[in-house]
């Protein structure tokens, strides 16, 4: 029990510490936040966007608006799930002006890397790419952060405000398309 | 293990083939920058002064709605205003602007002298007076000079009756 205890204030710690700046009313604040969420976020806006470059462009749009908005950030139930509700609206608002304005989005932009220097693995990432972006947008999330950041079911659902169960699922749905799609691969 | 969850490895294993890169130094700086200037322009916002904002903005949308309504029901009743009515008959003083259809020549000039302002000053009554005095007199003058002229003995106020059916 009292590991358990130990655990959840060990979470909690940088929270606190974030909070602290943030009532502080410190810019170091957005030191601690670039250091706690630029990587993850920026993964999971290319997730949703397939896009490195929108996916930058959105994140100084989201880092831009939670300066604005800290006193609320600050106030937050919690904060993950806050900050990547002001991502996927960011990221949302994006999309829905690509619609409007009726701009095809060439999915050819390269947002996946290859380990290594060889030609043959760059063709599959270019098919494993291809195929993220056939996939559902809130599949491809979900998969992204669990293959590429290594998040848990339960460390998405908290990100995301869904529940574990949903999580899941939408990440063997998506699994089971990809198998589909990459068929001639395994 | 099913075979379902074999080809899900092979599938995770593809994928981690690939990374997503993280972000560049470069884009570190040029968004923290830009960030630490908002931080900067924007004073930070004292806890009460949220609710405060809320309920001023609340009146301030209620008063404006409420005006709206009350204007929309002046439009919609403004024809029915004893005000207005008043201003309609300004609008008609000159009696050859009404309707010919709907009154006869004795209505329209029993209608012209209810609308002529009533007279009260003592010159002008006098003046009335004489006006009709001298318009009896004219016409006893013509009555006297038409009696010399043969009109079959009929009074020349009365149209000559053609027939039985002439009236209706």
């Amino acid at each position: 029990m009292n590991r358990i205890q130990d655990n959840i204030l060990n979470e909690n710690q940088p929270d606190n510490m974030l909070r602290e700046a943030l009532g502080r009313n410190s810019p170091a604040a957005v030191e601690l936040m670039w250091d706690r969420y630029a990587n993850d976020l920026l993964t999971f806006l290319q997730a949703m966007l397939c896009s490195r470059h929108d996916a930058e462009d959105v994140l100084q749009t989201v880092f831009v608006r939670i300066a604005r908005k800290r006193h609320r950030l600050a106030r937050a139930r919690c904060l993950d799930a806050y900050v990547y509700r002001i991502a996927r609206n960011e990221a949302s608002r994006l999309i829905s002006r690509r619609k409007r304005e009726q701009i095809a989005k060439v999915r050819t932009e390269s947002w996946l890397m290859v380990t290594e220097n060889n030609q043959e693995l760059g063709d599959l990432v270019e098919q494993l790419q291809v195929a993220l972006a056939h996939l559902p947008q809130p599949q491809r999330e979900v998969i992204v952060l669990k293959i590429y950041r290594q998040k848990t079911f339960l460390e998405i659902s908290r990100l995301l405000g869904l529940s574990q169960n949903t999580v899941a699922s939408r990440y063997r749905y998506g699994m089971e398309k990809l198998r589909i799609l990459l068929g001639n691969l395994t | 293990m099913n075979e379902k969850d074999l080809e899900n490895d092979k599938i995770e294993h593809l994928l981690r083939r690939a990374h997503i890169p993280e972000p560049s130094p470069l884009l570190k700086e040029r968004i923290t920058t830009e960030a630490r200037k908002v931080w900067n322009q924007t004073s930070l916002e004292l806890p009460w002064q949220i609710p405060l904002r809320r309920l001023v903005a609340s009146a301030a949308a209620a008063v404006f709605i409420i005006s709206i309504a009350n204007f929309s029901s002046y439009l919609a009743l403004k024809k029915w205003r004893p005000g207005d009515v008043q201003a309609t008959r300004e609008q008609l003083p000159d009696l050859e602007t009404l309707p010919e259809m709907l009154y006869s020549p004795f209505v329209r000039h029993l209608v012209s002298v209810n609308r002529r302002p009533s007279i009260t000053d003592a010159s002008a009554l006098r003046d009335y007076a004489e006006r009709v005095r001298q318009a009896l007199q004219e016409t006893q003058q013509n009555g006297a000079s038409n009696e010399q002229v043969p009109n079959g003995g009929r009074s020349r106020l009365l149209p000559i009756q053609l027939s039985p059916d002439s009236y209706s």
